[in-house]
């Protein structure tokens, strides 16, 4: 299949010198980060977007999105062009650096950058998302890179006519399991319960699919192979048997981890390390700073309430702190 | 009929006509037997057809690599389909594309169009601008991308905007999945993956500028 990115996303005549400070600065690009970015821009606020990894945040690395409102199917990297698009659009600047550390001293806020940079601001919206969850066993450090991934649709092209396993059982895991058993010659997902948390619809996909097969109530224990990787254990939770499978790949779904190390000794977060914000204003435990999107502490997170974050945090601090 | 759609072609046309300031030429390589080369003439014809719709402001030029081995030497093109873009002044500072500009790196194709069409004018902070032009050591930087990663367009251009800041310094991008050798030699099997210096360094993911240049100096020793 042969697509084309005309490249929205990257503006050529965007501004790479940052100002010295704004009225809000937000940490993150994703679907939370670029919302609150237009709702603090359109409401007169000089406001700064740090993104590190590439804009758009998660939502790129889905190949399509069919539960995003007003879009039957896009892809994620096309509802997320669109999102940094808009915040351009209404005046946003948008730089690519990590930031290093936040720094609250008596009424000011300033946000260092990599490079040493200090950016003083009124408002912090934290929107720093989350990262995938690390099953924490045996070879996955070791052979990341080597057979083991986290990105289906960056790597799935690696494992072509190849066995690979999918682990987890939610959303993503089988919207990857899906989109891989379009490319290999068989992908094993392996469950740790005896039922997938998927949403029916893509249950329903995968059930019917051929390529897919189903190991359940199981997990992993270690991730094996020399260079490569070429075999995983597998433990029964329920019979306590352990097995070997053997795969060229692995693709790890099991869940979010809040990307936080940063604000840990400073901001209140939950045991997982989640923002805890109030519920109505998503105000963090230091005032001025507030947090949205898929880093702090709900139920549900999706792309549209990650976007619905994004507009209650900015209007919340326009409307305490401007 | 072209590869790209009509709407395709459109934006494609507004963003050069907007964004190009100097004329360029785009020097392709290629190998004459098919069979050698799968993405050959798809690239060939995706180049040609994105210099039509620049108004005459992009030449292009296709040799066989068969012939011009001396030439390609010359701009660092190692294997086919390669092609490197050339400023007015017929320079290229040392920035190498090895493979079909599909996907999201048709992205990474336009940018660099319009940063060479603008006289090297990158998007990198002044301040890590400023570090870059001080490495006086040699480094090779090749970036490993698919076309269906999206955070690989960031890797490769972070990559070929050094190249462009300093010219001690070498940047390659290469589809993983056309150069399959190239690629199990370093047993990339993640994108984007860069390797510097013929594997003295390795990292995965696209990092912003700042981190980018702390690898290349981690591999340097320093």
């Amino acid at each position: 299949m042969v697509f084309f990115d005309l490249g929205s996303s990257i503006d050529t005549g965007k501004k790479k010198e940052i100002e010295e400070s704004y009225d809000v600065v937000i940490i993150g690009g994703g679907p939370a980060g670029m919302t609150a970015g237009v709702y603090s821009a359109r409401g007169g606020l000089k406001t700064l977007i740090i993104e590190k990894a590439s804009e758009g945040g998660q939502v790129v690395l889905t190949e399509e999105v069919e539960n995003y409102p007003g879009f039957l199917k896009i892809t994620g990297n096309d509802l997320s062009q669109r999102f940094s698009k808009q915040a351009r659009h209404f005046g946003c600047d948008i730089i690519s650096a990590e930031v290093r550390n936040v720094d609250v001293c008596c009424d000011n806020k300033f946000v260092i950058l990599d490079d040493e940079k200090k950016i003083k601001t009124n408002v912090i919206i934290i929107a720093t998302g989350a990262s995938h969850k690390k099953l924490g066993v045996p070879g996955e450090t070791r052979l990341n890179g080597r057979g083991v991934s986290y990105c289906a649709i960056c790597d799935g092209a690696f494992f072509r006519d190849r066995h690979v396993a999918v682990i987890g059982g939610g959303n993503s895991a089988i919207e990857e399991a899906l989109y891989l058993s379009q490319m290999v010659s068989k992908v094993t997902v392996v469950h740790r319960r005896d039922k997938l948390r998927a949403d029916k619809i893509i249950q329903d996909r995968a059930f019917a699919n051929p390529k897919i097969e189903f190991v359940w109530d199981s997990v992993i224990s270690e991730i094996e192979g020399g260079n490569r990787v070429s075999s995983l254990s597998v433990e029964n939770l329920k019979t306590g048997i352990k097995s070997k499978l053997d795969v060229d790949g692995v693709f790890i779904y099991i869940g979010l981890k809040p990307q936080t190390d940063l604000f840990k000794n400073m901001i209140q977060l939950t045991h997982e390390g989640f923002i805890i914000v109030d519920k109505d204003t998503l105000e963090t435990s230091i005032p001025g700073i507030f947090a949205a999107g898929d880093v702090i502490e709900k139920e549900i997170r999706q792309i549209v309430n990650a976007a619905a974050d994004g507009a209650i945090a900015s209007s919340m601090a326009i409307k305490k702190y401007f | 009929m072209g590869l790209l759609k009509k709407n395709e072609q459109t934006i494609v046309k507004n963003r050069l006509a907007e964004g190009m300031k100097d004329p360029i030429k785009i020097v392709l390589f290629v190998s004459d037997k098919q069979e050698d080369c799968h993405y050959c003439n798809l690239t060939k014809e995706v180049i040609e057809e994105v210099a039509n719709l620049s108004e005459g402001k992009i030449a292009t030029e296709t040799f066989l690599m068969s012939e011009n081995k001396a030439l390609a030497e010359k701009y660092g093109v190692e294997y086919v389909p390669g092609f490197t873009i050339l400023d007015k002044n017929g320079d290229n500072r040392n920035v190498v594309f090895h493979g079909a500009p599909f996907g999201h790196e048709f992205a990474t194709l336009l940018e660099i169009i319009l940063v060479v069409s603008n006289g090297y004018e990158t998007p990198v902070p002044d301040s890590v601008i400023k570090k870059i032009k001080e490495i006086k050591e040699p480094v090779k930087l090749q970036a490993f991308v698919t076309p269906t990663c999206p955070h690989c367009p960031q890797a490769v251009l972070t990559s070929h905007f050094f190249a462009m800041i300093n010219p001690n310094i070498k940047s390659e991008m290469v589809e993983a999945s056309e150069f399959p050798e190239l690629s199990a030699k370093y047993g990339v099997s993640a994108v984007p993956q860069v390797v510097i210096n013929d594997g003295a360094g390795i990292f995965v993911g696209a990092y912003p500028p700042e981190n980018f240049y702390e690898e290349i100096m981690k591999t340097l020793g320093k």
